[in-house]
């Protein structure tokens, strides 16, 4: 956080990248407001506006638009600060994001804002680092303590499981809140734990399909200098006219840019030329560049005659470049007469989705932060069951499960004490 | 001012207050209706219990009596759910009840400066700023006091039920107090309706006690207060029998003549301790319902059917009890019967007990819709602490949900309020594994100290207790047992303290107390560690404190039901505003962020 500046002016998207009706940028610092208005229709109503008013109008030939003011010493960051209230589509976004840039804006770190609130004197850093924390559960929990914005069938799966849980705890808080001489003879709802742990399994493995859909399948061209990636780059970019502006990599390494092929979004990355190098710093590049190779959805491979055997395997896509010059068999392209570019296209997006799970019909994990909660309730579960049978007490044991529940309250809502005694009260006899 | 304080109520509740407020130095008088009832075991003749023997011990811890009064008293004692962890067991003794509630009037008649009087507190008399000024009894008294605390148990406008039959009684034959719930009500306060039930009591020597499983004592009763040492009393066994398919046959056929189910009753009833009638019909699958007969004491022959709770006609219960086993010749002494009362709203008070509407105005026990001697006992001290600290001026003690189980049942019940009698169990605790029955002294002995209720000694005892302990820590740290540091080797599941009395014969020379208490220490580290990660989570929004006549109205961006439901609670804390049920996260961020403003503008 020490290497921000709070003396320019940083944009973001404040709700997640995903496709939805509405979608919020935020647009922070001294001077942001006259920056904006040329490019937007009511800039007169804007520039006169009041601190916390709505300006209605049209981002000129993106989209229309209702902008919140705020006014130095107000607001969030409590400097002056607009919020861009637009219609959710990604390419929409993406051009407002870029008209961002376009203006000179900076797009900001993560915890920026939070660090200009604390930087302007509206909380202290235990402050920040408690909105924070809650803002990251929040965005979360609040979309799902209404569950609204989870599609159906996963909202389902996720109350089924969730049901389940409380009635597998509930038999195990049933012994510990009556005596044993009052209950009948307890066994440990191992089973029950066990195929609440496989379910919760087979959603998390659904994260692979909600990631490539919502952050992005990442597909990375590659091969050696001079192969034409970077015309295959342009083209590609080109047939999609989602012209958006380079999201500068941490180097020089690489240029990243977004496209939707057959309606799925790809991150796609134009990678510096693989070949052996004795230059140190071009060989830290291809070093680096081999990093995104093994994060890489899928690896489209550009090679010619005389590259040597190109790279297999189940995330790579060999394609024979410059077909214009020499001809192949198999899938070859060439991006001087747009010869192949459909059939390529058509191979990326099925590579893509066969790459994919099976998922349970409409059930897909979107979210990183419900993935890792998942992951938290399957270590949390199998922790507490080898906790049982190596004998460990039962006060022991609920503990670690109550962790587990906990992780699952933040998906679907938190679980309060007071519905595990509803449901010890509904299923059991208790009480003397 | 005729007192400093006055206590309604001489129950389990009051007898905590009062001697709460007359230890810390006030002039306090206790009004009851019977000077004959003054610590009544009304119910089940028993102390403790699961999450309830710990309350038991945390009154202790802070200086209160009721660990005494049943040390005293007790004729059985148990620890319960020895195998389910230490984390959660439990002691639970029965008492003698008439031993019990003697040496309870005892005691109170022995504390300097606590007067007792006997009447009935018809209505509250309040100054014009609203603060409470004093009350007006049922034969024309009107004695004023600084503070009060109101303990009515089940006898506001109390009325009980047994069938078709029903009268102002708070007890069997012990007249309800009428008139002040419908005087409270005219002050503005919440009133409710709440229900329990009670089962009934038969003659000892007309059972068969043969034909029924024998329930011991531990063979060594542990004693539940810090300072007694150890208990010498003769123990009595309980008795275990069973219903059968004949009893719930005729509890079924009479159904409609209860007056749960024929809708006499509104009040709610509690859940957790159903009426067998409840369990008939709410568990139709079950062949039998277990029932535990138990002593009322030595010097009687009445016996509790603990299990057998019921409001249907005389007639219909004598039909069922005479078919269960070893109850076929029973001789009924008392029959069983529910009781309807008056409570006010807890959400209505702060959570140190004291009223929102009425400065100067304590609650405590039944009245906040609570259950049980323990719940009663415990918010008693604290409403007596606390109208104490008031009367001196010093802020009130407010224990938090990770320091007692008190702390977790006072913030329930003042956040969410509660719709049926409001019982302790350990799952209301989220911080169970820090709220053992053996480690109450630590947490809350120095604060029952600090407000000058619990004495030196208490707290030299403590300081050895400790010492105690940490020599034990420092004796294993130093010594190896099974190829391994001793402290480490204790570690492991198998390994138990007291094996290692061989290999390192100096531990023999340290309470079996402060052995226990080392070896759970080690066990539990890792676990507890992980609660502090929690709790320091937790600690960061309590300690986020929200000032007095805050203006929620002031906060910009706030939702509507959020703004409604926090006027309505007032909390003292971002922690305790987080907890109002419908209060929505995104809210509690703006209520910081505001708060945190506002010390800006003020800094």
């Amino acid at each position: 956080m020490d290497t921000y500046r709070t003396d320019d002016i940083i944009y973001a998207l404040a709700t997640g990248w995903v496709r939805s009706a509405l979608a919020v940028i935020r647009i922070s610092g001294k001077g942001c407001i006259a920056r904006f208005a040329p490019v937007f229709t009511a800039s007169q109503k804007l520039l006169s506006a009041q601190n916390g008013t709505l300006v209605y109008g049209e981002v000129k030939e993106i989209d229309q638009v209702v902008v919140s003011v705020y006014r130095d010493g107000h607001g969030y960051t409590g400097e002056e600060a607009l919020e861009i209230s637009c219609h959710g589509s990604l390419v929409g976004i993406q051009k407002l994001l870029d008209m961002c840039g376009r203006l000179g804006f900076r797009q900001a770190g993560r915890g920026e804002f939070t660090y200009r609130a604390f930087a302007h004197g509206r909380m202290d850093l235990t402050q920040a680092e408690a909105v924070e924390e809650l803002v990251d559960s929040m965005s979360d929990k609040g979309q799902s303590q209404a569950l609204g914005r989870l599609n159906g069938s996963l909202k389902m799966k996720l109350a089924e499981v969730r049901k389940r849980f409380l009635q597998a705890m509930a038999a195990i808080e049933v012994q510990l809140d009556y005596s044993e001489d009052e209950l009948d003879e307890f066994i440990f709802p191992r089973t029950q734990l066990e195929s609440i742990v496989h379910d919760v399994e087979r959603l998390d493995a659904t994260y692979q399909v909600g990631r490539l859909y919502g952050e992005g399948a990442k597909v990375v061209l590659a091969g050696h200098t001079n192969v034409g990636k970077s015309s295959l780059f342009n083209l590609l970019l080109h047939e999609q006219r989602a012209i958006v502006s380079p999201v500068p990599g941490t180097t020089r390494d690489w240029l990243e840019e977004r496209v939707v092929i057959d309606s799925i979004p790809i991150r796609l990355y134009d990678t510096a030329g693989l070949r052996e190098s004795g230059d140190i710093v071009e060989s830290e590049g291809i070093s680096r560049t081999r990093g995104l190779l093994a994060e890489a959805d899928l690896v489209v491979y550009l090679h010619e005659d005389g590259d040597g055997h190109a790279p297999e395997g189940e995330h790579v896509l060999s394609v024979w470049a410059k077909n214009d010059l020499v001809p192949h068999k198999g899938l070859a392209i060439s991006t001087k007469t747009g010869e192949g570019i459909k059939e390529l296209l058509a191979a990326i997006a099925a590579r893509l989705r066969k790459s994919l799970p099976e998922s349970e019909g409409e059930v897909v994990i979107q979210s990183r932060r419900q993935h890792e909660l998942l992951g938290e309730i399957v270590k949390d579960i199998t922790s507490a069951l080898a906790l049982e049978s190596q004998g460990v007490p039962l006060d022991i044991v609920s503990s670690v499960l109550q962790e587990g529940l906990s992780a699952l309250g933040e998906i679907t809502g938190a679980v309060t004490s007071a519905e595990i005694l509803e449901t010890i009260f509904s299923g059991f006899c208790v009480g003397k | 001012m005729d007192y400093d304080a006055i206590v309604i109520g001489g129950g389990h509740a009051g007898i905590e207050a009062s001697l709460a407020l007359a230890r810390m130095g006030f002039s306090t008088l206790v009004i009851t209706q019977s000077l004959d009832a003054i610590g009544r075991l009304s119910c089940n003749p028993a102390v403790g219990g699961l999450a309830k023997g710990n309350i038991v011990r945390e009154v202790d811890a802070l200086g209160g009596e009721m660990g005494h009064l049943i040390d005293k008293s007790m004729i059985q004692f148990r620890i319960l759910n020895r195998r389910r962890g230490p984390a959660v067991q439990s002691p639970r003794a029965q008492a003698d009840k008439f031993t019990y509630s003697r040496i309870a009037k005892q005691t109170l008649e022995a504390q300097k400066g606590l007067h007792l009087f006997m009447d009935t507190v018809v209505d509250l008399l309040e100054n014009p700023d609203h603060s409470y000024a004093g009350v007006i009894t049922e034969r024309g008294h009107r004695i004023t006091s600084r503070v009060l605390v109101l303990t009515t148990g089940t006898f506001m406008e109390g009325r009980i039920f047994i069938g078709e039959y029903d009268a102002q009684y708070g007890r069997l034959d012990e007249p309800a107090a009428i008139g002040l719930g419908t005087n409270l009500r005219r002050l503005g306060f919440e009133v409710g309706r709440l229900k329990t039930g009670t089962p009934a009591r038969v003659r000892r020597s007309s059972l068969d006690l043969e034909a029924m499983e024998k329930q011991d004592a531990d063979p060594v009763p542990l004693p539940f207060s810090f300072s007694d040492t150890r208990i010498d009393r003769p123990m009595v066994p309980c008795y275990i029998t069973w219903t059968n398919e004949h009893v719930h046959e005729t509890i079924r056929r009479n159904i409609h003549r209860s007056p749960l189910y024929g809708g006499k009753i509104v009040g709610k009833g509690p859940r957790y301790c159903p009426s067998i009638e409840d369990k008939v019909v709410r568990f139709p699958q079950r062949d039998r319902h277990q029932v535990f007969i138990e002593p009322e004491g030595v010097g009687t022959e009445e016996m509790y059917l603990n299990g057998l709770s019921s409001s249907l006609p005389e007639e219909v219960q004598s039909a069922f009890i005479h078919q269960v086993r070893g109850l076929e010749q029973a001789e009924i002494m008392r029959p069983g019967y529910a009781v309807e009362y008056d409570f006010l709203n807890p959400r209505g008070l702060y959570p140190s007990l004291e009223s929102k509407r009425m400065s100067g105005l304590f609650v405590a026990g039944q009245t906040n819709g609570t259950s049980g001697y323990e719940e009663a006992a415990c918010q008693g001290l604290l409403a007596g602490i606390n109208a104490a600290q008031k009367l001196k001026g010093e802020p009130p003690l407010v224990l938090k949900r990770n320091e007692a189980y008190i702390g977790v049942l006072i913030d329930d019940l003042v956040t969410m309020g509660t719709n049926e009698p409001y019982r302790m169990f350990t799952s209301r605790a989220e911080y169970r594994l820090l709220l053992r029955h053996d480690t109450a002294d630590q947490r809350l002995t120095p604060k029952g100290y600090q407000v000058g209720l619990q004495s030196g000694e208490a707290l030299e005892r403590l300081k050895r207790k400790m010492e105690g302990i940490d020599a034990v820590k420092e004796l294993l740290r130093s010594r190896s047992y099974a190829q391994k540091n001793a402290l480490q080797a204790l570690k492991m599941p198998e390994v138990e303290i007291d094996q290692m009395v061989g290999a390192i014969p100096e531990l023999a020379g340290y309470d079996e107390s402060v052995r226990y208490q080392v070896e759970l220490d080690v066990k539990y580290q890792g676990y507890i560690d992980r609660e502090d990660r929690e709790i320091s989570r937790f600690e960061r929004l309590e300690g986020m404190a929200i000032p007095a006549g805050f203006d929620y109205d002031k906060v910009q961006g706030l939702s509507f039901e959020s703004r409604e439901k926090l006027k309505k609670v007032l909390p003292i804390s971002v922690g305790q505003a987080s907890r109002v049920n419908g209060v929505r996260m995104s809210d509690i961020a703006l209520l910081i962020l505001h708060l945190q403003r506002k010390e800006h503008i003020h800094a």
